[in-house]
């Protein structure tokens, strides 16, 4: 399978190795893995924001880049369901876009859905030992069902514990740009989530998302925990000690 | 209702530093999340009872003409009065002239928050009309100098029993209550006298069922059925778009409404009222009158944002949206609070007035998912968030910053030597520390947690290496 | 005038075509004739299993509910609970009740609409709604609507055969026996309560705090 692998702009910014693991899980589920290197952002900040011209010049870019490949797929419900739902949308006035898009869209996956769905990844290629909490982003979980997916791969790992936090389809209160314009409402939100996780004694709080991930450790980190690991379920799955 | 919603960055922070609407805020979260959850649960099939009831609210929308016509005709035909209210001011008039027409000194008021967009209350005490809100919420901010309702069904979800012990004691100079039946006992005391001596009874409509004429009324004190039963005269106040056609259409909203609101699977009285006492009756009231109200509704219809119409006034949105479970909904400044006031206030008061809060959501779709008649909510604040930004009402730094943003983001090479030099500025702040606890550009984030570090180099300057072989 | 105005605008936002009104007019007429139901829970199919529904309901709503042989003997069981609660033996009834020896008894009852001073009224149904334990009282000159509402104690007489399904079904049975509607239809369904302080739930806001259900087997 020619897969084509949607860096995301977070990770390719602040987390190369989260991009690096959803290589490794890609290939290890047997997959060519192509990364279209002109690749910059899926240009959700945009179309949130009420920016629908560069959210469609946007969309175009990347529609060009990996329409060529049998899947695309991003470690991020929220980039996999803009690209998913967003753009078939944004490109609405364009039909030749629009059929384009809905292309697409139709082979658009987030990685946990697409390594349990498609690929049918069995082993994992790490052996991470500790005990977690899995936090549901919104995207992923409402956009795209993704729900089961992640922990089905996390619980493959034998040393590994997942238990479950009150609240943990609840948003973290990031919100893309939301997480500075109302910064303060937004830290609050993610407070509460926080206290949730912590509440269960975990070594790490993962979830399949950078932005809440970034929020989450932010906040943790601020409210001085420096104890609680923040992980991208693909860091999970590939850490080796 | 005056507005307050263009300050509502103020609101906000004042809602935040807070600490007893924080600690009120707190302790209601939840409860309201976790009956519907139990409640939706008993319908065999709550997916389908949601579609229907979508299916029927557009049904009505997209025919709102006849539908308003028949359910005239039919009222009329059963001796009601039917006007018509362009705006909240035509409200109060209308209401006003009719309680002087039937020499009324008190008005008995159940929930209606269709008042509160025309601000009757002030209207009423202008003319020399005392109001008295009935609903124990309502009552409560009432004494407490008219203060805003937090929720559009638990008006004060954000007091306390303590703020609540201390105004009770004040108001009617009664010994202090802690207890919070003791205290319901007296409002009920209270109240009562005032049921039996209002001359009229106002109150919102849940539904206007189009085929008998009649208005539903959904409460769960009896207050409804207080004021629609003692008084003279009833006065029923209702968006034009609150016609369901049959009462099988009522029924099946029914499933809907008391679960997604308090997750009851029926509210203690549901009452269906038709026309006026017949001469032979012992009781009820002998004039009932409609006011039919626009108030900026009809602006929705055709546009994008006609399916807001089918809002049924539940407040699921609101109860799980974590937004509204931070800052309350007194912060957002008008009637309608949470995801579907962040809608409708811009829409009905014009969105210069109240461009901020389409942007305070984090489109985390938990309103879109509980909606019981599937308004997508999301979409709609997005698509606020579109014309906000096409009036060019928001301010140019933001807008600046956007576009170049995405200037830069369909240049892959400058992008990729903007992301490298950002990289580098964020680990060279970071140093040594893991995370950035003040950032410039981004003072928001900041302010209430780290900016975590960057690992170091960019995906794309790594995976190049990687690719050339060490 | 407004309502000209309203409906013009709307009208003008819908941009219904001309042709296509005639068509709208006709499928508003139709779904006035159909009456279509939406999807409703599966319940028992019959009396017996509509009964413990409707019981179970309605003692989740709070209601006291007591199983008696028939209409009868209903003031004798009113009487029996008006002392065990320690209540006067006194209440207002709907006048459709009046017929009942109430003398007999030993309840003193007087047959009007309810008064603030009434501890008790005593009222039947229309008919009762098992998925939901609801009652629905529809006034009349033999039934008024205060009887249910101001008195702290309301005693209603449910006799078995009347308890119907759904909602759905007690709106076939008021248009098949009543024609249209009366002027307040009400669906009580428990005392009266409020949850606005705290979220605490309180029985006996402004209606009623006890609501005690007489089920008549055989009626």
């Amino acid at each position: 399978m020619r897969v084509g692998l949607l860096v995301t702009c977070l990770v390719d910014l602040m987390r190369p190795r989260i991009g690096f693991a959803a290589l490794e899980l890609l290939e290890a589920a047997g997959c060519t893995v192509i990364v279209p290197e002109q690749q910059t952002c899926c240009g959700q900040p945009a179309w949130n924001n009420g920016d629908r011209a560069n959210a469609a010049r946007l969309a175009k870019k990347l529609i060009t880049e990996f329409e060529g490949c049998e899947y695309l797929v991003a470690p991020s419900g929220s980039c996999a369901d803009h690209v998913r739902h967003g753009y078939p949308r944004i490109l609405a006035d364009e039909p030749t876009w629009q059929a384009r898009a809905q292309a697409l869209a139709a082979k658009t996956h987030e990685l946990a859905d697409f390594l349990v769905r498609i690929a049918c990844l069995q082993k994992m290629p790490g052996n991470f030992a500790g005990r977690i909490t899995y936090h549901d982003s919104c995207s992923g979980l409402r956009g795209l069902g993704v729900k089961e997916q992640p922990r089905a791969l996390l619980q493959k790992l034998p040393a590994l514990e997942l238990v479950e936090m009150r609240g943990a389809e609840e948003c973290c209160g990031f919100g893309g740009t939301f997480s500075v314009k109302f910064g303060a409402v937004s830290a609050a939100i993610a407070e509460r989530k926080c206290h949730q996780a912590q509440a269960l004694g975990v070594d790490a709080i993962v979830g399949g998302d950078l932005g809440c991930l970034l929020n989450i450790e932010g906040k943790l980190r601020r409210m001085g925990d420096a104890q609680t690991k923040v992980m991208h379920f693909a860091e999970v799955l590939t850490a080796k000690d | 209702m005056e507005s307050r919603a263009h300050r509502f960055r103020r609101n906000i922070a004042e809602a935040l530093a807070n600490p007893v609407l924080q600690a009120n805020l707190s302790k209601a979260k939840g409860k309201f999340v976790e009956k519907r959850a139990q409640a939706i649960q008993e319908l065999d099939d709550f997916e389908a009872t949601r579609e229907a009831a979508r299916e029927i609210r557009d049904r009505v929308l997209a025919n709102l003409d006849l539908w308003l016509e028949t359910f005239e005709a039919n009222a009329r035909a059963r001796g009601a009065t039917v006007l018509w209210a362009k705006d909240g001011n035509e409200v109060s008039r209308l209401v006003v002239e009719i309680a002087k027409r039937h020499g009324v000194k008190k008005v008995v008021k159940s929930k209606s928050m269709l008042s509160e967009e025309a601000g009757l209350n002030q209207a009423l005490l202008a003319a020399g009309i005392e109001p008295v809100e009935t609903d124990l919420g309502e009552y409560i901010l009432q004494i407490n100098g008219y203060e805003p309702p937090s929720h559009i069904i638990a008006p004060v979800v954000h007091k306390s029993l303590d703020e609540i012990a201390d105004l009770f004691a004040r108001t009617h100079r009664t010994p202090r209550k802690t207890e919070i039946a003791a205290l319901t006992r007296e409002a009920r005391q209270v109240l009562r006298e005032h049921f039996l001596t209002a001359e009229m009874g106002v109150t919102g409509g849940n539904f206007l069922i189009a085929e008998t004429g009649s208005v539903a009324l959904v409460t769960n004190e009896g207050n409804g059925r207080m004021v629609t039963t003692l008084p003279r005269v009833h006065v029923a106040i209702t968006g034009i778009e609150k016609i369901v056609p049959t009462l099988e259409d009522l029924s099946t909203l029914m499933r809907l409404l008391p679960r997604s609101a308090t997750g009851q699977s029926i509210s203690n009285y549901v009452s269906v009222l038709t026309g006026t006492k017949n001469p032979a009756e012992l009781d009820g009231p002998e004039h009932l009158y409609f006011i039919l109200v626009d108030n900026g509704r009809t602006r929705l219809l055709g546009s994008d944002y006609q399916p807001m119409l089918r809002c049924i006034r539940c407040g699921a949105c609101m109860n799980h949206c974590p937004v509204y479970q931070t800052i309350g909904g007194q912060a957002y400044g008008w009637v309608y609070p949470g995801p579907m006031g962040s809608v409708l206030t811009p829409l009905l008061l014009g969105l210069e007035k109240a461009h901020d809060l389409p942007y305070a959501a984090t489109l985390c779709n938990q309103c879109g998912v509980v909606c019981p008649v599937k308004i997508p909510l999301p979409e709609l604040l997005r698509n606020l968030r579109e014309e906000a930004d096409k009036r060019r009402l928001r301010p140019w730094r933001e807008r600046l910053a956007l576009r170049a943003w995405a200037w830069i983001a369909l240049r892959p090479s400058l992008y990729a030597l903007a992301s490298r030099l950002l990289v580098r500025y964020l680990a060279w702040l970071a140093e040594g520390r893991g995370g950035i606890s003040v950032l410039a550009a981004a003072p928001g984030w900041t302010m209430g947690r780290n900016f975590p570090a960057p690992e170091g180099e960019t995906f794309r300057t790594r995976y190049r290496m990687r690719k050339r072989g060490p | 005038m407004s309502k000209e105005q309203i409906l013009a605008e709307i009208r003008r936002r819908l941009r219904r075509p001309q042709e296509s009104l005639q068509a709208a007019q006709a499928a508003l007429e139709e779904a006035l004739q159909q009456k279509v139901r939406g999807p409703m829970p599966a319940l028992p199919p019959d009396a017996q299993g509509l009964r413990e529904r409707f019981l179970a309901q309605a003692e989740r709503h709070a209601s006291c509910c007591e199983r008696i042989a028939s209409i009868e003997v209903a003031p004798w069981a009113v009487r029996r609970f008006l002392d065990a609660r320690g209540l006067p033996r006194r209440a207002v009834i709907w006048p459709s009740l009046a017929e009942l020896d109430w003398q007999g008894a030993g309840v003193e009852v007087a047959a009007r609409a309810a008064q603030d001073a009434d501890l008790v009224g005593i009222t039947a149904c229309f008919c009762a709604i098992a998925e939901t334990g609801s009652l629905m009282l529809c006034s009349s000159p033999q039934t008024p609507a205060t009887v249910s509402l101001l008195p702290p104690t309301h005693i209603a007489l449910v006799p078995a055969s009347r308890i119907v399904a759904t909602m759905e079904d007690a709106w076939q049975l008021a248009r098949a026996e009543l024609g249209m509607l009366p002027r307040a239809v009400n669906f009580v369904s428990g005392p009266s309560r409020t949850g606005d302080i705290e979220q605490t739930i309180v029985l006996g806001a402004h209606g009623p705090a006890h609501v005690h259900l007489l089920l008549i087997e055989s009626a």
